[in-house]
């Protein structure tokens, strides 16, 4: 008899959905998160009169109540789709090349090609090509992996098959001559942390094709209300969580998840765990090398910390558009080379792509009245900051933002009269918080070697589960799904057990 | 996903094949990294000191600087302005307060904390009577909101202390001169009397040596024959002695009631929220007068206090929840122990918590019911996750 049937190790959001998922439907579970709230990067937290959003920019997948994404029916199947409120947003984005460039695209496929179109007219018949792929790719890829066509094959499914493991950039080079027009339909290569060159355009086709079709959108009170309400919905579901408790060990036996010890010394007995952890410290911290097969550690050896961020909170103290802000997603970049940008964020030189997310364009009550708040980001590989001297941290760190807001301020010349609060978080920050080496937030990086078709997704130890960002895509989205993903297969393995509960 | 066997029809999938098969090789051994997350955040932001009492100085009748040293691992950087919370256990009872720290970042050898008395304060008595040279203590690592951020505070910098409210701005003030930094500092200092002047010496030394550093001394219960600024720190005083007000970011410490004033003071002048920095200061002295304190309960009604899975207490309602649940003999994490750093967060299940303006909760915690006990009153029957 076991303490619990699953351990979640882990609030955040592939915690959460798990834990929920598999206390809806009768399993005993029990959550241990070390911080005294639920979310992981799903959080917020307060400077003067603001409430920051640490991590949401555009939440994806959710589709319209006509038209719904994966993420919508995810949320409804938890139960929790009814409390939350959404806002949707009108556009992707608006991209800035200060001095040559400002362009804004909407979440809609005839406009955003009428944007391209109206800045690139040279390239318009390669704008409607490239398009009709991105959109018959697509169709393809949902034929074969979501409907799972049993008579899938080269034949049958030729644009997949030719582009799933594709370059991105091979592809843009394939239909665009103009290095802008490139950069301004890959921007979104930054929520996945490599750049076109290095990811597949299976992912990245995916990514823009779903945020144009589903709409990016924004969730009233931040990724805390989600966090909070995915909690509420597991409490009342009669699971248990322990606060400001971490899990020190997961135990193994024989190949055998048999229990977990927190941080304060309990041991809790139980043959399945959800870590939520990230695959690196789950493997490196909370597991003893001799229970990891030799396999799996050189599988996770071909495998690259991702990406963390340098984040800059800002609350001012006017609304946006009295500082000429008028959209909520802001991208802007200095440089059309997006190598050149990756490369920069492995180093502490001045940052060439900024995102800059003013949630009050959308959603006039995320500040106090007449106050607005802008979330300023850049991609930041942790090693540069790994190698500051402490003592000269602050210094560093304060230099490094500067650049940022300096940039910003190119574009929004009024904000620097308004600034009422900055935080500021690097690599080191989200290290701190998230307890994943290289504070990376997306888990590893996901060059194409690391996609679903070479990876094993399932861990060799059974009874040993992870959620997240690390086993498959970042993003809230996949996040929140893996959890749901993870609690049927345990479900599944449960029942082919023959009912084995505690 | 499509079947594995269909895998090989993909483009490019046996290049990227034979790719991994070297990576396996001559890949990263994760292994080695075992314990680096948590040696490189020790070193920034470690979860606990423990430090060692190296000097007590005598500065005032009242007051006392006590040096801190490390007893195992070098100190954590911290920036001018920040405080540590100290663990103390006074009566077998274990708490903690926040003490700013007062020497300068230049250098982590120590950490200086300077402990002025108050009256029948609990933990102000037992440092200032009973504490000695190499005596062991616990402390957070350094926090708070309260320094100078070059993003967009400027150069030109007010001061405003009150009593021993100094003690961030003496750190400020000795970083600022010990290394030459290029921002002007006016500090408008008020005390009841010319005895209660902390670091009265030192300041007036830096200032004469130093042109970016000017020092207003202000008494409110001057004695007889002294013929400095005397008074409150008024509108008046402050555009008298300041000047251009512009250009100026004010910074306000001391005690609760020279907050209310001040500000007053700062919004006369027409100083705009974004020019004012104010450090936290704890509970308030007399809980029942703020607004919205219910008339229908007293400050000495007594609740119980459920925790969930745990044990139930009880708990008086003139007295933040996080006292009661320490003399109970539970530990709660803390830092500011005024509401703002979030440390304490704890769900409450069931019941009605009293807290002041000010206490920094988030839309999500008012929604699902999270508090700060170290500036939550209790005013029914509670029960709380622990």
């Amino acid at each position: 008899m076991s303490d619990y049937d699953v351990v979640v190790i882990g609030a955040g959001n592939g915690g959460l959905t798990s834990a929920l998922s598999l206390a809806k439907n009768g399993l005993s579970v029990l959550m241990l998160e070390r911080h005294n709230i639920p979310g992981g990067c799903a959080t917020s937290f307060i400077r003067g009169r603001f409430e920051f959003e640490v991590a949401l920019h555009q939440l994806s997948g959710l589709g319209t109540e006509e038209f719904p994404g994966p993420l919508r029916n995810t949320l409804g199947e938890l139960g929790v789709m009814d409390k939350l409120e959404f806002v949707r947003m009108d556009n992707l984005y608006r991209l800035t090349m200060p001095g040559s460039l400002d362009i804004c695209l909407k979440a809609d496929r005839a406009e955003a090609i009428a944007a391209l179109k109206e800045q690139f007219p040279e390239e318009s018949s390669n704008i409607d090509r490239f398009f009709d792929l991105l959109y018959e790719y697509c169709t393809q890829w949902i034929h074969v992996t979501m409907l799972r066509d049993p008579k899938a094959s080269k034949d049958k499914y030729p644009l997949y098959f030719k582009y799933a493991l594709k370059s991105t950039q091979e592809v843009f080079d394939e239909f665009f001559q103009n290095p802008q027009l490139k950069t301004v339909i890959g921007v979104y290569w930054s929520y996945q942390g490599l750049p076109p060159s290095k990811v597949t355009f299976g992912d990245f086709a995916i990514i823009l094709w779903a945020y144009i079709e589903f709409k990016p959108w924004h969730l009233k009170g931040g990724s805390q209300a989600l966090s909070s309400t995915l909690l509420n919905t597991y409490l009342e579901a009669g699971g248990d969580v322990r606060f400001n408790c971490g899990a020190k060990k997961i135990m193994v036996s024989n190949g055998r998840v048999t229990g977990v010890i927190t941080e304060e010394g309990d041991e809790i007995s139980t043959d399945r765990v959800v870590s939520n952890a990230g695959t690196a410290t789950t493997y490196v911290e909370l597991i003893e090398p001799e229970h990891i097969p030799n396999q799996l550690l050189r599988e996770l050896g071909t495998m690259t910390l991702g990406t963390s961020f340098v984040s800059i909170f800002m609350g001012f103290d006017q609304e946006p558009h009295q500082m000429g802000i008028d959209q909520t997603t802001n991208f802007i970049t200095t440089s059309p080379d997006a190598d050149h940008v990756w490369d920069r964020s492995k180093t502490l030189s001045t940052p060439e792509w900024l995102l800059f997310s003013c949630y009050d364009v959308d959603d006039p009550d995320f500040s106090p009245k007449g106050a607005s708040q802008g979330s300023l980001v850049t991609i930041s590989y942790a090693k540069p900051w790994l190698s500051v001297p402490p003592h000269q941290y602050h210094e560093i760190k304060y230099a490094y933002a500067q650049k940022m807001v300096d940039t910003l301020a190119g574009v929004f010349p009024a904000i620097k009269d308004h600034i009422e609060e900055i935080e500021v978080g690097t690599p080191l920050t989200h290290m701190r918080y998230l307890g994943h080496p290289g504070g990376s937030a997306y888990g590893f990086d996901r060059y194409a070697k690391d996609t679903e078709f070479f990876i094993e997704s399932r861990s060799p130890i059974k009874g040993l589960y992870i959620a997240g960002a690390w086993p498959g895509m970042g993003g809230f989205q996949p996040s929140i799904q893996s959890g749901v993903t993870i609690a049927k297969s345990i479900q599944k393995s449960m029942e082919t057990q023959g009912g084995e509960r505690s | 996903m499509i079947s594995r066997n269909l895998h090989n029809d993909l483009e490019g999938y046996a290049e990227i094949k034979e790719e991994i098969a070297v990576l396996k090789k001559y890949g990263t051994d994760f292994t080695l990294q075992k314990g680096e997350v948590a040696r490189i955040i020790n070193l920034h932001h470690p979860k606990k000191l423990s430090l060692r009492i190296s000097q007590i100085i005598h500065e005032t009748e009242s007051t006392k600087t006590f040096r801190l040293v490390s007893s195992t691992r070098p100190l954590p950087p911290f920036q001018a302005g920040q405080y540590i919370n100290l663990f103390v256990e006074v009566d077998g009872v274990r708490t903690s307060r926040p003490y700013s720290i007062s020497s300068p970042p230049s250098q982590t050898a120590y950490y200086d904390i300077t402990v002025r008395r108050v009256a029948e304060g609990f933990v102000s008595t037992y440092l200032l009577d009973e504490v000695k040279v190499g005596d062991i203590f616990q402390s957070t690592s350094p926090s708070g909101q309260f320094y100078h951020n070059p993003l967009f505070h400027g150069e030109n910098l007010v001061f405003l202390a009150g009593g021993s409210g100094i003690t961030p701005f003496m750190s400020m003030i000795r970083e600022i001169t010990d290394r030459g930094l290029n921002r002007q500092v006016q500090l408008i200092y008020g005390n009841r009397i010319n005895d209660d002047i902390i670091f009265n010496k030192e300041m007036e030394e830096r200032s004469a040596c130093c042109d970016n550093v000017t020092v207003h001394s202000v008494l409110s219960e001057p004695a007889d024959g002294y013929n400095g600024l005397s008074g409150f720190i008024t509108a008046e005083l402050i555009k008298e002695r300041v000047g251009n007000l512009d250009d100026k970011m004010f910074y306000v410490c001391g005690p609760a009631a020279m907050y209310t004033f001040v500000l007053g003071e700062l919004k006369k002048l027409g100083i705009p929220k974004r020019k004012i920095r104010m450090e936290v200061f704890g509970p308030p002295p007399d809980i029942k007068s703020q607004p919205g304190w219910p008339e229908d309960v007293s400050i000495n009604d007594r609740f119980d206090v459920k925790m969930k899975g745990k044990t139930t207490i009880k708990a008086k309602a003139g007295e933040p929840l996080m006292n009661s649940l320490e003399r109970a003999g539970i530990v709660v994490t803390a830092s500011c122990r005024s509401g703002e750093c979030s440390l304490c967060r704890t769900k409450l299940v069931s019941g009605k918590v009293f807290q002041p303006r000010g206490v920094k909760l988030r839309k999500s915690d008012r929604a699902f019911g999270y508090i700060h006990p170290c500036m939550a009153y209790p005013l029914e029957n509670l029960e709380i996750i622990i």
